[in-house]
């Protein structure tokens, strides 16, 4: 009986008929599809994008050019040159500071050795551009990103904007508000 | 001197009016088969020319006219230019003898009927013509000087000579039952609603034209001549520009040729299912059941993975022939003893 039932699959072709079943339901299953420059995913909160340079309140900047980014760096994609505020021996700050994003592997540890949050990882990641030269930012380009992507600031941005992305470490831990 | 006239613009309009109307129809079933085979997929298709991706097929035809026309420098040139001519125009000319509606149409006093010409070997002719376009797939396949046009070509010429004689032969059940090769009287043969349609007594017959009909339009799962995962693209490995475009049309529109046939030969061509649906026009019946067709052939390559050639000769052969004579002989038989 089992062998007269496998004979009569085989004569009309139920495999096949099984396949173009599944395949006639996925012609109603809605596509997965995002059309990308149309339409952006939602990125989760932790996204590692464009690494930015922030400010105070005030709109001063936050690095005092210590130079831990640079050490933390695993891809050597920082270069800071430190100097010292005029007349004000006691201040130093980042005379230069580039980054090389190219090399860069986003892997955030900068973002974590900075003892005074003067980095954060935003959500940018269109970056393509035909000249890779375009890429090695210097620091009002970094500080402009800041800007760009965290327009509110205030203590504890992480937790008070919504693009606020993975920020620093000082702040771990921290309760949600 | 009138009437000679008269019936030259008769012809020539109604020659260019089927041309115009079925390069549209076999430019947009590629935007239907990527559209369809990507939503089968869990993909959109195209989208991004014009709405949903409607101007694609326009796009995709300006792109490959001004593509680089690359001759292989060791290619045969003669045989090379000829074999996508050799492809396309069997393939397009099939569609003189197709009916597509019922009524004639009359305009200045001219009568335009729905078909071209009606030969009383209609069907044989376009048979005949099929099998012209197996000739450009094999010459295209050899004078291309490349090792994998070449299996291509072979591949295609044993598929289309094996799989042709299943499907003459499936066809001469209903030639049996209609009583002519003529696609018209065949047609009209079928009057009188679904019941009387060739599919019910020749339901075995059909399936087995279904199946011949893929492995003569080189589609898959039988599309061994330009399997691009073995033999990089088959036949037209070597073929760029216009060429190209040519075996691409001449593909669809054997697509469409062959679904034609078997609308006309097993559903009832025109004619509408129900006395009741009577009212939508004939050729609209007809365009929808040819697109039925086109629709099972993308779903079937959808579904299919590529048979091996082992297996596609060995179904053809030992299953699909052997059931078409019998079908032949069941059928004549009970022509015969019970229409006497």
């Amino acid at each position: 009986m089992a062998r007269l039932k496998d004979w009569f699959r085989q004569i009309f072709f139920w495999e096949i008929l099984v396949g173009m079943a599944a395949t006639l339901r996925h012609l109603f299953v809605r596509s997965v599809t995002i059309q990308y420059p149309h339409e952006k995913r939602a990125l989760p909160n932790g996204y590692r994008g464009f690494i930015a340079l922030l400010r105070y309140d005030d709109g001063t900047e936050k690095c005092v050019g210590c130079d831990l980014c640079e050490a933390a760096c695993p891809s050597r994609v920082i270069t800071v040159v430190s100097a010292e505020m005029e007349g004000q021996p006691l201040k130093r700050y980042a005379k230069e500071y580039t980054m090389d994003m190219t090399r860069c592997v986003f892997c955030g540890l900068c973002v974590e050795a900075c003892p005074v949050n003067a980095l954060g990882m935003t959500k940018e990641y269109e970056y393509a551009t035909y000249d890779k030269r375009k890429l090695k930012l210097d620091k009002e380009q970094l500080l402009a990103i800041g800007d760009r992507a965290f327009p509110v600031r205030e203590k504890r941005v992480e937790y008070q904007h919504p693009h606020a992305a993975f920020f620093n470490v000082a702040h771990r831990g921290y309760p949600a508000k | 001197m009138i009437e000679v006239a008269q019936y030259l613009v008769v012809v020539l309009v109604t020659i260019g009016v089927v041309m115009v109307t079925v390069l549209l129809h076999v430019a947009y079933l590629t935007y239907f088969e990527r559209k369809i085979l990507g939503w089968m997929q869990d993909r959109m298709g195209p989208m991004e020319v014009g709405y949903h991706g409607l101007l694609q097929p326009i796009a995709d035809g300006l792109k490959l006219f001004f593509k680089e026309d690359i001759v292989p420098a060791q290619a045969n040139k003669i045989i090379f230019t000829l074999a996508p001519i050799l492809v396309l125009v069997p393939a397009l000319i099939g569609f003189a003898v197709i009916p597509f509606g019922r009524d004639p149409i009359h305009i200045f006093g001219l009568t335009f009927r729905p078909y071209v010409t009606d030969i009383n070997i209609g069907i044989l002719y376009v048979l005949a013509f099929a099998s012209i376009g197996a000739y450009g797939v094999l010459l295209g396949g050899w004078a291309s000087n490349n090792k994998y046009s070449l299996l291509g070509g072979l591949r295609s010429a044993a598929q289309v000579i094996s799989y042709e004689l299943s499907l003459g032969l499936a066809i001469v059940g209903v030639l049996l039952m209609a009583g002519s090769l003529s696609l018209v009287k065949i047609t009209e043969a079928q009057g009188g609603g679904l019941l009387h349609w060739f599919i019910i007594p020749q339901l075995v017959a059909f399936v087995i034209y279904l199946i011949s009909a893929i492995a003569e339009t080189n589609r898959l799962p039988f599309d061994l001549p330009e399997a691009e995962s073995e033999l990089v693209a088959g036949f037209f490995t070597e073929y760029s520009g216009m060429r190209f475009a040519f075996f691409f049309l001449a593909e669809y529109a054997n697509m469409i040729l062959v679904s034609c046939i078997a609308t006309i030969l097993f559903l009832g061509g025109w004619h509408a299912p129900f006395e009741a649906l009577s009212f939508i026009p004939p050729v609209l019946w007809f365009v929808g059941k040819v697109y039925l067709f086109l629709f099972f052939y993308i779903w079937i390559r959808g579904t299919l993975p590529r048979l091996r050639y082992d297996q596609l000769m060995m179904f053809g052969w030992k299953v699909m022939i052997p059931l078409a004579l019998a079908n032949i002989l069941v059928t004549s038989a009970v022509l015969y003893f019970v229409k006497g």
